[in-house]
């Protein structure tokens, strides 16, 4: 694959990470039949990294992370990390263990998505918060309702990956 | 993973833990300045928020004139017996400010002062986009003079919260609901004061808790809590919310009062950014 083809093929991926962006930063959090407000933007690493695996799954889970940290407040850099661990993991479960489609996406993601809240509620606990209770509600229902949109995230990126160059200089 | 290794993986990883390390001093070096991501992402997407937000408003408006006219009358009605009891209120008030000033001339007391210099009007451009936090972004920033600390109250003056990150144009505000807000507060009908606390289960339901309850306290629902101003950090005197019900905590120990915010946060639009104030109790 060329400079340029590479270019475009990560141009187009994050073109398509745009609407997923918008619908996180701004639609979702107003939406008044939604109970709580879904992580869509980490999905974008999962899916992503499902279908190009591990390296790039980092890649892209790198420059996501660093979106979720200027999106959600408070996390200070720890997105950034988060995620980047997250796309590696999730290409590298897809490639060998799962398999890169939409079961394996769903899996990766729920255990992404259970690893960000893990992180968060030990964060929690550390700082002497002592609702426990509260906080696995909190997450598990945010886990359930974030689940739901993996189906359009991963056909996004599925439509996208569809439609770039396959193999990657990375 | 050799495949891994070989393949640039691990400058990946050590990439992202650097952007993070410096990230995360940056934040804590600049204590509530937003990091030069956050700043560069959030001035940059301004026009965005402010787009979206006047699309959102004005189609609430439209649904407000089409489907609420009904409940906009019978919430007219309701406001004017409203005002009427409050204009019977005023003029006992009125009476009873001119004797409590006739007293302090006696007693040659400082006279009562409760002036708040410096206001800025803001606009809600955003809302929080994870539910482990209740923040809103406001369309004013530091080239605007606000700093971190600053109280937000809404037209009636009662208490939003306080900005937690302040960037160029624009500031967060950790609203009273949040779980990390903690300020001091008072029982107007008692006196007492205690502490107004987030809390993560109360905050989904929009609501927060007033801890260290004052020995024997007979709280009623309804209580009107204000802050305290104890510190001299946020002006005291700002309404909060008002005395939902007393529950016992966890522990079994200790009480606490469930508090309902005073200020509509999910309808805010305009609120108001006290950069300086001068109170004389």
């Amino acid at each position: 694959m060329t400079t340029q083809d590479f270019c475009i093929k990560w141009g187009v991926y994050g073109l398509a990470l745009l609407p997923v962006w918008f619908c996180q930063a701004f639609v979702l959090n107003r939406l008044p039949f939604l109970p709580l407000v879904p992580m869509v933007l980490p999905l974008a690493a999962v899916a992503v990294a499902v279908l190009e695996g591990a390296v790039a799954g980092g890649g892209f889970g790198l420059a996501v992370g660093i979106l979720c940290d200027v999106v959600y407040f408070g996390t200070n850099g720890a997105m950034t990390v988060g995620i980047c661990v997250a796309g590696i993991a999730a290409g590298a479960l897809a490639q060998y263990l799962l398999r890169q489609n939409l079961v394996g996406c769903l899996l990766c993601s729920l255990l992404a998505l259970a690893g960000i809240d893990g992180v968060r509620i030990l964060a929690r606990l550390l700082r002497g918060e002592t609702a426990l209770r509260a906080m696995l509600t909190l997450a598990g229902q945010e886990i359930v309702l974030s689940l739901l949109f993996a189906f359009p995230v991963y056909a996004l990126f599925l439509w996208v990956y569809r439609r770039v160059p396959k193999k990657t200089v990375l | 993973m050799k495949d891994f290794f070989r393949r640039n993986g691990l400058l990946i990883l050590i990439a992202a833990i650097l952007i993070a390390l410096v990230t995360a001093v940056v934040s804590a070096l600049l204590g509530g300045t937003a990091d030069p991501f956050s700043n560069l992402a959030n001035v940059i997407t301004t026009p965005v928020r402010n787009a979206i937000n006047g699309v959102v408003n004005w189609t609430e408006e439209r649904y407000s004139d089409a489907f609420a006219q009904e409940q906009l009358k019978q919430e007219n009605e309701e406001l004017k017996k409203r005002v009427a009891e409050l204009e019977e209120k005023e003029r006992e008030y009125e009476a009873a400010l001119q004797e409590n000033e006739r007293y302090r001339n006696l007693l040659d007391l400082r006279p009562k002062e409760r002036s708040f210099d410096e206001l800025e009007s803001a606009m809600v451009t955003a809302r929080e986009t994870s539910n482990w936090a209740s923040t809103l972004t406001l369309s004013k920033g530091s080239a605007q003079g606000v700093e971190v600390d600053d109280t937000v109250v809404d037209e009636y003056w009662n208490l939003v919260g306080v900005v937690a990150e302040v960037g160029e144009n624009w500031c967060t505000v950790r609203t009273l609901i949040d779980s990390d807000t903690q300020l001091g507060g008072q029982i107007t009908r008692t006196g007492g004061a205690a502490i107004l606390e987030g809390d993560l289960a109360l905050m989904g339901e929009g609501k927060l808790k007033l801890t260290f309850l004052p020995e024997n306290s007979q709280l009623m629902s309804g209580d009107l809590v204000t802050t305290s101003g104890r510190g001299g950090i946020y002006p005291a005197g700002l309404v909060a919310g008002h005395v939902e019900e007393v529950r016992t905590d966890a522990s079994g120990i200790s009480q606490y009062a469930v508090i309902v915010p005073e200020t509509d946060l999910d309808s805010l639009r305009q609120v108001f950014i006290i950069k300086e104030f001068h109170i004389v109790e």
